[in-house]
């Protein structure tokens, strides 16, 4: 079993894009005594080499992202409450009449909603713009607001995190569960040399992959990651994208990237061979890390290996225990094989670009 | 004051069923006062001199509003229906409550944005929650029936203020409560009924009965206003930290609204008036009709984001609104020449 009281520690530390200092601490903290490098690059990347039982052939890259979806404080109004723009993507009904924390000192507020009483059947139908959303700290008056807040300051959710029934729900499962993988990783004694990258700013367009992949040069890469899954009711198949309980995912083709199809078949035919869960998705849909790193100089032969999150992006995200093991267990068995190859052919796929 | 409504909102963040109420209310007010319960659901303590001419009642209500389930698919996703007034929008991705055969926690299912990129609300007929439990497991917990709430936490704010889900009313139970601490020996002019009810956000039905049982003279009915904030129209609202909002209505009694006014000003409380052409939404409205009568009056304490998770209070008002209504019972009430 993974540590889970670490997955906790890491899920409740509060690291939206650009500020993810509490996240990095807790990392570093953990990993320190288990690598033969870390060092923090200009963006904050953290950057880990850690030599396995053998020196590997080529040089394999395994990365999460540290920052989770959020908002940031905008504007203080004269009434004490605070206007505030999303980091990441976050739908309107997610923010809704929630529970926040902002800034250092995590002072509490909430977004602010009109009655329901006072509302006209149209505004019950419809969320306002995020725009017109306004956060309440209890403050009376800008002047006392501006006592605990900045603008600038960081804003995440106040939310629950429950660990029971074998099901975790929490806020910033995306991608603290990556970090999770990768910790533990990284504190094992791994078959060959291996490099890790903790990196910021995925949630708001892939940023710190694309420094961190340059600095490290992989040959190869896997990006561990957090992905919505939709298997509710109301939706059926394909739409479903994939599935929670149903094991890892392993992808073939999102929104940014069409994998390395050898690795995705290597992934695929371990988790098969070792009696592990796996599964890919059922729509063209999402993205993450691997958009930029595939791309990085010459080119990097990427696969990504997802934890199914049914809610993702938003307080109460859920994921399955058994799928984060799944995740553990197939990153592991995809680099051993990747690294453990004699001849590596670059088997890139065929047929399937438009 | 802090105190009570904190045990009021329980410590955790999931909590909140009536029975859970009833027994926080029953220990708080036993403390005080006898207590009794009535048919419905209601508690009602008794203090004062039973022989009194003048027969006084305070109320507010305990119950608060929330889901029922009422059916569970094949795949372990429970259908639930609201009960009472609830902001559709404040549903969809929420954590809730199921209270089955032991508490579980779910998520409202909300269909992910890469789905659907429209703004809409859950209608009524779609909410379905989400415990990520297998079929089996969940018919094994949960029936038809059970009740389902949105979790809060209490949680403190800047400013003396307090939010948490259902401060309608538990903020109105926790100044009855005070109030009674308040008037704990003391000698009192009247005999004094103070009333937790069962049932206001669906039919007022626990007041109306308790009025019938009780048959007071006078009743004050403490509930939660609409404290001011954007989109809330001013004449409607009073801001949090200025007291109270007393309600000025042809369904109310003017001698009883009269004394409302005039002990606020006595306590330089800068209340604010709600004032309605008919009916007020509250308890009053049958409180006032029960039995042969009951000369009623209503006052709230201002909250924010009434019927969410969010609701916001002042600790300062509830205090204040105490403080106010123990005057009132220890003067005697309103006078009816």
């Amino acid at each position: 079993m993974l540590d889970y009281e670490l997955l906790e520690k890491l899920c409740r530390a509060d690291g939206i894009a650009g500020r993810e200092d509490e996240v990095r601490e807790l990392i570093l903290c953990e990993i320190g005594g288990h690598a033969d490098s870390i060092t923090i690059d200009n963006l904050g990347n953290i950057l880990v080499f850690k030599k396995g039982a053998r020196p590997a052939p080529k040089k394999l890259l395994i990365s999460a992202h540290m920052d989770e979806v959020g908002f940031i404080v905008t504007y203080i109004n004269d009434d004490g409450t605070l206007q505030f723009a999303p980091v990441g993507g976050i739908n309107s009904s997610a923010v809704y009449s929630r529970r926040v924390r902002i800034g250092e000192h995590k002072i509490r507020g909430v977004v602010n909603t009109k009655p329901v009483h006072l509302t006209t059947g149209e505004e019950r139908k419809e969320y306002p713009d995020i725009t017109d959303y306004r956060i309440d700290i209890g403050a009376d008056s800008r002047e006392e607001a501006e006592a605990y807040i900045q603008v600038g300051d960081m804003i995440t959710f106040d939310s629950i995190y429950e660990d029971r029934h074998g099901r975790i729900i929490s806020k910033a499962l995306d991608d603290r569960v990556g970090c999770l993988v990768l910790i533990e990783l990284i504190k094992s004694e791994l078959p060959f040399d291996m490099y890790f990258s903790f990196v910021v700013q995925e949630e708001i367009g892939l940023r710190g992959a694309k420094a961190a992949a340059f600095t490290i040069a992989p040959d190869s890469a896997i990006v561990v990651e957090g992905t919505t899954a939709s298997d509710l009711p109301g939706i059926e198949g394909a739409d479903r994208v994939c599935l929670m309980g149903g094991g890892a995912v392993v992808s073939l083709i999102d929104g940014s990237t069409i994998y390395d199809r050898d690795y995705y078949r290597t992934a695929m035919d371990y988790a098969a061979a070792n009696g592990i869960k796996a599964q890919t998705k059922s729509k063209v849909a999402g993205g993450n890390d691997a958009g930029t790193i595939h791309v990085s100089r010459g080119g990097v032969r990427t696969a990504a290996v997802s934890v199914p999150c049914r809610y993702i992006h938003s307080a109460s995200s859920i994921a399955s225990k058994e799928d984060i093991e799944a995740v553990y267990q197939v990153v592991r068995g995809l680099a051993e094989a990747i690294l453990g190859k004699e001849q590596d052919t670059a088997v890139h796929v065929q047929g399937t670009q438009s | 004051m802090k105190e009570i409504l904190h045990r009021l909102c329980a410590d955790k963040g999931i909590s909140g069923s009536e029975d859970e109420m009833r027994g926080i209310i029953r220990e708080l007010a036993g403390d005080i006062a006898g207590v009794r319960s009535l048919p419905l659901g209601s508690i009602a303590a008794e203090m004062g001199d039973p022989d009194a001419k003048k027969h006084i009642m305070l109320d507010a209500h305990i119950d608060r509003i929330g889901l029922i389930v009422t059916y569970i698919d094949d795949e372990g996703f429970i259908k639930a229906e609201p009960v009472g007034g609830i902001d559709l929008r404040t549903l969809a991705g929420n954590v809730v409550t199921v209270y089955g055969k032991e508490e579980l926690t779910g998520v409202i299912c909300t269909v992910p944005p890469h789905l659907s990129r429209d703004n809409k609300a859950l209608t009524r007929e779609a909410v379905w929650i989400d415990t990520a439990l297998p079929v089996r497991q969940v018919r094994e917990l949960v029936q038809q029936g059970d009740s389902v709430l949105v979790c809060s936490a209490y949680t403190e704010l800047l400013g003396n203020k307090i939010s948490c889900s259902a401060l309608d009313n538990r903020a109105g139970c926790a100044v009855l409560i005070r109030c009674m601490q308040l008037l704990r020996d003391k000698e009192l002019p009247c005999r004094l009924s103070v009333v937790f009810s069962s049932q206001e956000e669906t039919h007022e039905s626990g007041a109306e009965t308790a009025a019938f049982i009780l048959r007071p003279d006078e009743a004050v009915v403490i509930d939660a206003g609409y404290g001011r904030q954007q989109g809330v129209p001013k004449e409607k609202s009073g801001k949090l930290g200025s007291g109270s909002i007393i309600s000025i209505a042809p369904s109310l009694s003017r001698g009883v609204t009269d004394k409302l006014i005039a002990l606020a000003r006595e306590l330089n409380m800068a209340s604010a008036y709600e004032v309605c052409g008919g009916k007020t939404g509250t308890n009053a409205d049958k409180i006032s009709v029960s039995a042969g009568g009951v000369r009623t009056g209503c006052i709230s304490f201002p909250d924010k984001n009434m019927h969410t998770q969010t609701e916001m209070v002042s600790l300062d008002d509830l205090e204040k609104l105490s403080q106010l209504l123990a005057l009132y019972v220890l003067e005697g009430g309103a006078s009816h020449a």
